[in-house]
């Protein structure tokens, strides 16, 4: 394996995608919360994955 | 809890990513050095991060959420005073003598440094430890998602424990390491925004704090007397006995975690992975310790949220995490939530099973059993011993089911076993008079102490079993924290008296072992935080300031 930041940067951006549609397509709401916890955490973890596969981009 | 279409999506996109990485390392692996200690070549912040990861398993994280709602933001005395300083002790001065000797392993290290038969002690004890601590570990999980998602107890034992099996087996301590920081890094995302929710619903901290006893919130103020606070511990038992003799002795002697810093790539690097573990390390209690006080708080709020009660009626700490789980993760996070749990798990697991593999083939089986065979020979053994080890560990986790308190039933056997360690390494590594004998007779009668002093005193109806009482503890916690002070002590005056007395090695046979000995490389003038040194006072200052937050 190369970098390992791909495999992770994949995962993160792949679990923040699933997440963000859910949140958008879907009124899943949890007992205590009103927001939209899947779109809001969603859009940070997908963030997140990005930033990783830009790290390793640069770095390669 | 009942999880949708889209949380299994989420599960099984983390278990063919985890396997992903196994099937991808799997090429590296050549040599039994590759499979059982990664042939030295792993990338600083790769080491960290498996370095807390590999400790992060589940019954810790369940265990500090259960705890940080039972005794509040003291349970943060086990990250912070309770493991950064020992983590800074172990980069600072001890990766030199790990790292430098060429040890495999840390046992392999007390063979050079003392003899065989500490080696062999050390070894022995460590292996039966890591397959127990694996087990437990399974065991808290498959009877938290029995109880929670009403899975199978056997169904998720096994499910899990072959996945880690799989990746373990494939690639070895380099998949092991390379999942933790991909399992690391979903602990926080998957944890963190719980954390934050939980914290604004009760009121933010300032809410916290007036809706419960100032005990809760403060670390420090109400040590003074045992009863003042809710573990039954003073200063002088926490600071000796977790702070010093239980967190040095786990995390500069248990193998599990120094396997991480020794797989680095350098020197620098070995001395710098528990230097950069610890800044993670103090911020985990913001993940995993305030949600508990936050369901605490929750509980005392009219907002329909209430701890789940045990059969005897007091509180059920230990579902903290995933009550509040249920109640503020959708589903969807709700399955990412779980499958941080399930990657907490699965790191504590990978940790204990790659060490295992590593003393055994190592120092056990090519220490006793087969002495000269080829390297591919080797390789074979370990690969097998990944198979018996999480075999050993799920008949294991079926033993584990009359323990009810996991947390304090693992600070009894690192009393026991641990405690005394330190006291061996501090001795071997800073004088070199030390001997062997001493060494392992030390060890011995510090094992001994330990389970005396349980067997003498008694604490919430434990211990006393030698027949006469001596002593009650107002906590386990706190006859914990004391067993492994008098083990402590006793393996340190017995290791001295009966070196003083026995002949020590030769000079030129303890070079690269012991300090003075022992050319301690300094790194031509990089950037400070490349530096241990510099990095350590930084992570001093952190924690400093961290404790006063919190006084």
């Amino acid at each position: 394996m190369r970098d390992l930041r791909i495999p992770i940067g994949l995962f993160f951006t792949l679990a923040g995608l699933i997440l963000a549609v859910t949140g958008l397509v879907t009124q899943n709401r949890a007992p205590l919360e009103t927001v939209n916890v899947n779109l809001y955490c969603g859009v940070s973890i997908l963030a997140f994955g990005g930033l990783m596969l830009w790290l390793a981009r640069r770095s390669s | 809890m009942t999880l949708a279409p889209v949380d299994y999506l989420i599960l099984s996109l983390y278990f063919a990513f985890v396997l992903g990485i196994g099937w991808l390392v799997k090429r590296k692996v050549t040599t039994s050095e590759d499979f059982l200690t990664s042939g030295r070549s792993v990338p600083v912040w790769i080491t960290s991060l498996a370095f807390i990861a590999a400790n992060l398993g589940a019954q810790e994280v369940i265990g500090m959420c259960a705890s940080g709602a039972k005794y509040g933001i003291m349970t943060a005395h086990f990250y912070w005073i309770g493991a950064v300083p020992a983590m800074l002790f172990v980069g600072v001065f001890m990766m030199p003598f790990y790292y430098g000797s060429r040890a495999r392993s840390v046992p392999e290290y007390l063979k050079l440094r003392f003899d065989e038969k500490t080696r062999a002690l050390n070894a022995a004890t460590f292996a039966v430890m890591t397959v127990f601590s694996s087990g437990i570990s399974m065991y808290a999980l498959g009877l938290l998602f029995q109880l929670v998602l009403g899975w199978s107890f056997t169904a998720s034992v096994l499910l899990s424990a072959a996945i880690v099996l799989i990746y373990t087996f494939l690639g070895g301590l380099t998949s092991a390491i390379y999942n933790e920081v991909l399992q690391f890094f979903l602990i926080v995302l998957g944890f963190a925004p719980l954390a934050i929710m939980s914290v604004l619903k009760a009121g933010g901290w300032r809410g916290m704090s007036a809706r419960l006893p100032p005990v809760m919130t403060h670390a420090w103020s109400y040590l003074k007397e045992p009863s003042q606070n809710p573990m039954g511990v003073e200063v002088f038992g926490l600071v000796a006995g977790l702070a010093f003799v239980l967190s040095f002795g786990y995390w500069c002697t248990d193998f599990l975690v120094v396997q991480r810093a020794m797989a680095a790539d350098s020197m620098s690097a070995a001395r710098r992975t528990p230097l950069i573990a610890a800044f993670p390390k103090m911020i985990m209690p913001f993940i995993v310790i305030v949600p508990g006080i936050a369901a605490l708080a929750l509980s005392k709020m009219a907002v329909g949220y209430a701890l789940p009660l045990k059969p005897d009626g007091g509180p059920d700490y230990d579902q903290a995490m995933t009550t509040l789980m249920a109640q503020f993760y959708p589903s969807g996070m709700l399955g990412l939530g779980l499958t941080a749990l399930m990657a907490s798990f699965m790191s504590g697991m990978a940790g204990n099973v790659t060490a295992f593999n590593t003393v055994w083939t190592y120092d056990l089986y090519q220490g006793y059993i087969r002495k000269r065979a080829p390297d591919s020979h080797y390789l074979l053994v370990g690969r097998i011993t990944t198979v018996v080890g999480v075999g050993l560990s799920i008949g294991t986790a079926y033993l584990a089911s009359h323990f009810n308190n996991i947390m304090d039933f693992l600070q009894l056997i690192f009393g026991f076993v641990n405690a005394p360690l330190f006291a061996t390494f501090l001795l071997g590594m800073f004088w070199k008079r030390a001997t062997g004998h001493g060494a392992f007779t030390g060890l011995l009668a510090g094992t001994l102490a330990a389970a005396a002093t349980h067997g003498l005193t008694l604490a919430e109806n434990k211990g006393g079993w030698l027949g006469a009482v001596i002593h009650n503890f107002p906590s386990t916690m706190a006859q914990n924290f004391w067993i492994a002070i008098f083990a402590w002590s006793t393996c340190f005056l017995v290791t001295i008296l009966v070196s003083l007395l026995s002949r020590p090695k030769a000079e030129p046979e303890l070079h690269n072992l012991v300090y003075g000995l022992t050319d301690i490389p300094h790194d031509p003038a990089p950037p400070w935080y490349k530096r241990p040194l510099p990095l350590a006072g930084v992570v001093i200052v952190a924690l400093v300031i961290l404790n006063f937050l919190f006084w």
